[in-house]
């Protein structure tokens, strides 16, 4: 399997002085095409602040993140247009499904296509609301969605633009545990599908056997996550 | 996809809501500058409408309407008889409130020299000129009378035989047109117990001269009643006003700066000292009132639209996580602006179609006011958004995945 994402020697600090906090140390990850990864650990351990490297959303003070074998960014410094490198490649869920309020279920999905440069957006948005079974909600406004029906169409937006890389936070904090099982169960299947690369944050256990790898971060540190721990 | 538009449908009712209060805005503005525009036309209307060439008033003085002015009737004999002078009329003007029905009637009276002048370079919307020297009036539709109507003014009742529009001084009171030996009927009317002590003040004046006491029969002629005081003939009028070949205004205009009674003053001239002493302060106050209201405007329409902004700043930082290409997040706000604008300045004309009539100074939509109000809404709106604008710019993406 070809690499999708590889940071180097990530670190990061916040605050200043006695107050100071680093949230990555030394952080070192590969993810592969078609792997499906979670990150487990404590609030507060850094999970979020890898996940803002990895998507080029909040580049780390040191290190290097390869995308796809490039160069992206290196010691805090962008060296391609990262927004357009998010909309073209990388799809984002969050714990709070998060879609665009005035946008119904179909133009979620439809604009991330027009962002990805993706031709006939229409067609596609409503196969993927079919694929992720909420083909018959598409013209629902998000706050007439149950919350699974949300995520599954914020899972629909992430990978309307055929994502090399979905970075997932804590996409199912606020479901059930039959939910929660299904929508971890649909991002391994879009891995093992449609050959993406997919790091969920998830504080929920209950699905770990889901998962091709585990990590777990603490104090800003990765490493990988016990295999005793799983249930 | 156009998310402004997209935005809009979603949140139709609190658009349009916001888009009347810009609306109602944008009225005021253009109200102020009808009103400015209006009462500008209003102070000049008046003088074009007498088609002189040249005003002869009193001298020294800067009438008929930035002061008063009175000149002896004789004056126009005399100009009439100047070379290059095609025609001489008189002009009096004067303001009168009286009773008419259950309305108050306020009239700027303005004569007309009958007859050569019937008031033929009035532009009437209705009925005809004046055809007799007495008796008759042209009405501006302001004063609401129509065509038939009588008016009672002193003790007699002059019948409106025409109807002008928007005939206006330029305090915006409505003018109407009679000859100008009715003005001074009108002018000079008096109450019985003042003509009785005014003949009472001619007989004690008669009696203390020396030929009022060697002729006594002279008493008897101030009790007459058919018999008028000396000193009320012939009454002076405001102006003459004076049509001259186009090439010797100047030379006509010598002749009479050697006059030691008069001043004269060409049509441009007449309008400027309206325009620089009658209506200068009401046009500064209206002026400076519709600056500070524009501004208050846009500061509005700023706070409205960023407003907006601010209320999707989680929706923008989602999209922006995404990748959103930076001219869609700003033509989301822009075009929102732009919409808004155009929405207002709609809801601003139905407005102005159905209120402005109603004004009780006329409000005048110039064809520049017509062109530059779309035009100075869609900059304002536009400038507005710059404070939204600065926000989606500043909106960390980071921000969508904190929940």
């Amino acid at each position: 399997m070809t690499e999708a994402v590889r940071a180097v020697n990530l670190s990061k600090t916040y605050g200043t002085g006695t107050a100071q906090v680093k949230a990555l140390d030394d952080v070192s990850l590969t993810l592969a095409h078609g792997t499906v990864a979670a990150l487990l650990g404590p609030s507060g351990s850094g999970k979020s602040t890898l996940i803002k490297a990895l998507g080029f959303v909040s580049p780390a003070d040191t290190g290097e993140v390869f995308f796809e074998g490039r160069s992206v960014v290196k010691d805090g410094r962008a060296l391609e247009d990262l927004a357009r490198l998010r909309r073209r490649h990388l799809g984002f869920v969050f714990q709070k499904a998060n879609l665009t309020s005035f946008l119904t279920a179909r133009e979620n999905v439809e604009i991330a296509c027009e962002f990805g440069g993706k031709v006939d957006g229409r067609r596609r948005a409503r196969e993927l609301l079919q694929y992720l079974d909420v083909g018959g909600r598409e013209a629902s406004y998000p706050e007439t969605l149950s919350g699974g029906e949300q995520q599954r169409v914020a899972i629909a937006r992430a990978l309307a633009n055929e994502p090399s890389l979905i970075l997932a936070d804590e996409p199912t904090a606020a479901l059930d545990s039959v939910r929660s099982r299904t929508v971890m169960e649909l991002f391994r299947t879009v891995a093992h599908e449609r050959g993406a690369a997919v790091l969920v944050v998830t504080h929920d256990h209950r699905a770990l056997d889901v998962f091709d790898v585990l990590y777990e971060m603490e104090d800003g540190r990765l490493r990988p996550y016990e295999a005793a721990h799983v249930g | 996809m156009n998310l402004a538009i997209r935005d809009i449908r979603r949140h139709g009712a609190r658009f349009l809501g916001t888009a009347v209060g810009v609306g109602l805005l944008l009225s005021v503005v253009i109200a102020m500058q009808g009103i400015y525009a209006g009462m500008v036309d209003d102070a000049t209307s008046l003088t074009r409408a007498m088609h002189a060439d040249i005003w002869v008033v009193q001298r020294d003085t800067r009438g008929p309407f930035a002061e008063s002015s009175r000149v002896d009737p004789s004056v126009e004999a005399r100009a009439a008889a100047v070379a290059g002078v095609r025609s001489a009329r008189p002009y009096t003007y004067q303001l009168i409130q009286r009773d008419h029905g259950e309305n108050v009637l306020r009239i700027a009276l303005v004569g007309l020299g009958w007859p050569d002048d019937p008031g033929r370079a009035l532009p009437l919307v209705a009925g005809r000129r004046l055809a007799q020297p007495h008796g008759e009036m042209i009405a501006d539709t302001s004063m609401g009378l129509a065509i038939g109507e009588e008016v009672t003014l002193a003790g007699e009742n002059y019948r409106v035989v025409g109807l002008t529009k928007n005939a206006l001084t330029s305090g915006g009171d409505s003018v109407a047109f009679m000859t100008a030996a009715d003005t001074q009927l009108v002018l000079l009317d008096q109450p019985a117990e003042a003509t009785v002590l005014e003949r009472q003040r001619v007989l004690e004046r008669l009696r203390g001269t020396e030929i009022g006491r060697s002729q006594p029969a002279l008493e008897d002629l101030t009790t007459d009643p058919r018999w008028r005081a000396p000193a009320l003939a012939a009454p002076p009028v405001a102006a003459v006003l004076l049509e001259v070949d186009p090439h010797r205004i100047e030379q006509v205009r010598e002749t009479l700066a050697g006059w030691g009674d008069v001043t004269s003053y060409t049509q441009d001239e007449e309008e400027e000292l309206l325009l620089g002493g009658v209506v200068q302060r009401a046009r500064l106050q209206i002026g400076l009132f519709t600056i500070i209201l524009t501004v208050t405007a846009a500061v509005i329409v700023t706070m409205i639209i960023y407003n907006l902004t601010l209320e999707k700043t989680h929706d923008l930082a989602v999209l922006k996580l995404m990748g959103a290409p930076r001219s869609r997040m700003l033509g989301l706000v822009l075009q929102q602006a732009w919409l808004l604008g155009v929405a207002g300045y709609a809801v601003a004309l139905v407005i102005g179609e159905l209120a402005f009539p109603a004004f009780p100074r006329r409000v005048l939509i110039t064809p520049s006011i017509s062109m530059l109000a779309p035009l100075a809404t869609m900059i304002v709106v536009t400038l507005a958004s710059l404070l939204g604008l600065g926000h989606v710019m500043r909106i960390d993406p980071a921000r969508a995945l904190e929940g």
